[in-house]
């Protein structure tokens, strides 16, 4: 309570604008003491792991014995059902996984959350105990894991999924017995875990040229809700063709094309940059894409006139001729308020410009 | 040319950060070992405050990194990719972060308010990227899997300022529908 009335005078001062300023390491980790005293007082606790927090991101090393003394008071605090004082603890868990020794400790406790009836722990609970867990553990959670890919809760079946992913590097042979869940979740009406879903799926199979071109070939025809996994895909079908020697008037050419009338512009954009990057194709084949991204160089977004111009440079490397059409609108840009817009509009000008064109400049 | 063709992957989002009117760091998170060392990481931050905290523009390229940026009032919010990523899924992410921030400060984006709600900011920032990731990026799912109940404080333990401030907001943006 003490530590509460303190907390208001600073607030009525109104002088301190960051109350975390010039926090001491050790006296922190000092406060992190009163976790073990019972009753839990979930407000204190809370800014005590902030303060914890605090002092990790601004870069201050912790010692391997300070930072395992830490962990170890911390998990006192499981006892608390207080829902925000359970979510600094996951967060506190996954910032000292990496420093704290015998972290394995809270295993059953995340298992227990995890598994529980809480939604709002399980996703949490499931990102923590997958970055605290190694190889000789994961066999023991995989049913559950497996399990969670496919729950109906968005945030558990994400958090599993972008787990799963995280674990691949040194688990792949178990994450890869994974893939029928994760196909599952590709159909999921929620657009992130549909994203994750196919993200993984690729993950796991990307050095599989069969199983990539059969993933593409299934989801194509399949119109997938999230703009960011139709992003993902077109990445996936622009690697593909890449490698073929016939590009045009294939399924995988057509999809890529009709992204360029997708409702999203983030998918319009992957899809224009993904036809133009291809190498076997021919300048005439350019035009639709090069028309779009002449759209975007009018558009009062820098966002978008800057993602343009630079796809536009790179094109003008190769080909010249085929930005052309766009020059009038790049004239536009060389006074533009972004100076790396402008500048990219010049040296996109300078290849694509005649004579007459570059003098003007 | 080199292969500009990308290797499709979920890892998008090299950092985040949010920075102050003075360049100094608030919160940051690097996901891959781009910058291995404190020292590297808020040298990085520096240079990036000086280009970036006069020109409004939204958008620069680097150290060969794509950053997407918003500032307002006395802090900035930053959000980094590879060269080769797609800017407007980075914007996407930048706005998605900037809007659950905003909504639980209530509107109220400045460094003040920053600080006192730093448990809920560091849990949006945790919902929104994992390990380089796109979480979430639509904010209210954001906020709803935070669970930040904006009245937690009960009236008698909240200080007269605090009372009075929630009603001139409410009052003002009653009047702003």
């Amino acid at each position: 309570m003490q530590y509460l009335r303190r907390d208001k005078k600073d607030e009525e001062d109104g002088s301190q604008s960051n109350p975390f300023q010039n926090l001491d390491k050790s006296a922190v980790l000092q406060e992190a003491r009163t976790f073990n005293e019972t009753p839990i007082n979930p407000r204190k606790c809370i800014h005590i792991l902030t303060k914890i927090l605090y002092v990790l991101n601004q870069g201050q090393h912790l010692g391997t014995t300070e930072a395992t003394e830490a962990f170890f008071a911390m998990t006192k605090l499981f006892q608390s059902k207080d829902v925000m004082l359970r979510r600094m603890v996951y967060l506190a868990i996954k910032e000292l996984a990496n420093i704290a020794e015998d972290v394995i400790i809270v295993t059953s406790s995340l298992t227990k959350d995890m598994t529980g009836k809480e939604d709002m722990y399980r996703a949490s609970a499931i990102r923590a105990l997958c970055k605290i867990t190694d190889s000789t553990m994961l066999q023991g959670i995989e049913r559950y894991l497996k399990q969670a890919i496919v729950d109906k809760n968005a945030s558990v079946s994400s958090a599993s999924l972008v787990s799963a992913l995280h674990l691949m590097k040194p688990n792949y042979d178990v994450v890869k017995r994974w893939v029928n869940e994760a196909q599952e979740a590709v159909s999921s009406d929620n657009t992130m875990v549909q994203y994750h879903a196919l993200g993984l799926l690729y993950h796991v199979k990307k050095t599989d040229r069969l199983a990539v071109s059969k993933l593409i070939f299934k989801y194509i025809k399949q119109s997938l809700r999230s703009p960011y996994a139709v992003c993902m895909l077109i990445r996936i079908a622009s690697k593909y063709l890449d490698e073929e020697p016939e590009v045009v008037d294939t399924p995988v050419y057509d999809f890529l094309e009709s992204c360029l009338r997708h409702k999203s512009e983030m998918v319009i954009y992957e899809a224009a940059r993904a036809l133009v990057n291809l190498k076997n194709l021919k300048s005439r084949d350019l035009c639709p894409a090069i028309s779009v991204l002449q759209l975007f160089l009018s558009s009062p977004r820098p966002t978008l006139r800057f993602a343009a111009v630079r796809t536009l440079n790179k094109v003008a490397m190769t080909q010249p001729m085929s930005v052309t059409t766009c020059n009038l609108d790049l004239e536009n840009l060389i006074t533009d308020v972004n100076r790396s817009i402008a500048t990219l509009a010049i040296t996109t000008l300078l290849k694509t410009g005649n004579e007459g064109s570059v003098d003007r400049l | 040319m080199d292969s500009a063709v990308l290797e499709a992957s979920l890892y998008t989002v090299k950092a985040i950060a949010i920075l102050d009117n003075d360049g100094e760091r608030v919160v940051a998170k690097y996901y891959d070992d781009t910058y291995q060392t404190t020292k590297e990481q808020k040298e990085f931050e520096k240079n990036l405050f000086n280009k970036t905290h006069r020109a409004n523009a939204e958008i620069i390229m680097l150290d060969g990194l794509t950053c997407v940026y918003r500032s307002n009032v006395d802090l900035f919010f930053y959000v980094m990719g590879s060269s080769n990523e797609n800017e407007l899924i980075l914007v996407s992410v930048l706005n998605a972060f900037y809007d659950a921030i905003s909504q639980l400060l209530r509107k109220n984006v400045e460094k003040r308010g920053l600080m006192d709600n730093l448990d809920g900011v560091v849990s949006i920032l945790d919902e929104i990227v994992d390990g380089g990731v796109i979480l979430e990026s639509d904010a209210s799912s954001i906020l709803q899997r935070v669970a930040i109940k904006s009245d937690d404080v009960p009236i008698t333990e909240q200080t007269v300022a605090q009372v009075l401030q929630t009603a001139k907001d409410q009052l003002k943006w009653s009047l702003l529908k």
